[in-house]
């Protein structure tokens, strides 16, 4: 089994302290799914996981990472 | 706290409470068959347990219309709820059934008042196991994501 893992919190910092709030709006979804994503306690589907990468200007690749055990 | 998950808890207490005063209102009549005796009783009780849904899965439609505020993964959780909804509902049913069966069984009939009881219960089981589930799918996502 593998473990998706994210730098949504880094990237966040990165565009200028953006909020979870802004980050939410911007990729059409609730603040408490950023939080979620942010802990590493959901993980989200492939077309959130699209538009969040998009919200924050980088790639799917950027924000998500595939850790393979 | 989400928004689902605060209607969640809303939804929860409501249902609390109207499950209680609806037991109270049935004890004060004295028994049972003073609901099937009074038309204002059952007509009260009908208009609670049709309206009061109604009227709060309207506003739940219109505030979670929003990304915003509901997403996937509120989306993941109403389902895994709805599977307690169901479990709550038919063991509810298989309850009734075999306790009107053994208690009845020498009459050889079930009085009818038992069909609202069991239409009432139903509804009840049915709002409070969803919102129920849907905490627990809320606090269990958090704890083991």
């Amino acid at each position: 089994m593998g473990r998706i893992e994210n730098r949504i919190r880094r990237l966040r910092f990165d565009h200028d302290e953006m909020t979870q709030e802004e980050l939410a709006s911007r990729a059409g979804c609730t603040r408490q799914t950023i939080i979620a994503l942010e802990q590493g306690k959901y993980v989200p589907s492939i077309e959130l996981a699209f538009r969040i990468a998009r919200a924050l200007g980088a790639s799917l690749e950027e924000v998500f990472q595939y850790e393979h055990r | 706290m989400a928004p689902l998950q605060k209607r969640a808890l809303y939804s929860f207490v409501i249902g609390l409470v109207l499950t209680i005063a609806l037991i109270i209102v049935l004890v004060l009549q004295g028994d049972i068959t003073a609901f099937e005796r009074d038309l204002s009783l059952r007509l009260f009780m009908y208009a609670v347990l049709i309206g009061v849904p109604l009227i709060y899965l309207v506003l739940v439609s219109l505030t979670l219309r929003k990304p915003t505020q509901f997403d996937e993964r509120d989306r993941l959780i109403i389902e895994k709820s709805s599977r307690a909804q169901w479990l709550a509902v038919i063991f509810s049913l298989v309850v009734w059934t075999i306790a009107l069966t053994e208690i009845y069984r020498d009459q050889g009939q079930v009085p009818v008042v038992f069909l609202n009881l069991i239409f009432m219960s139903a509804l009840i089981i049915s709002a409070l196991a969803q919102s129920l589930g849907i905490l627990v799918g809320y606090w269990d996502m958090n704890r083991n994501g």
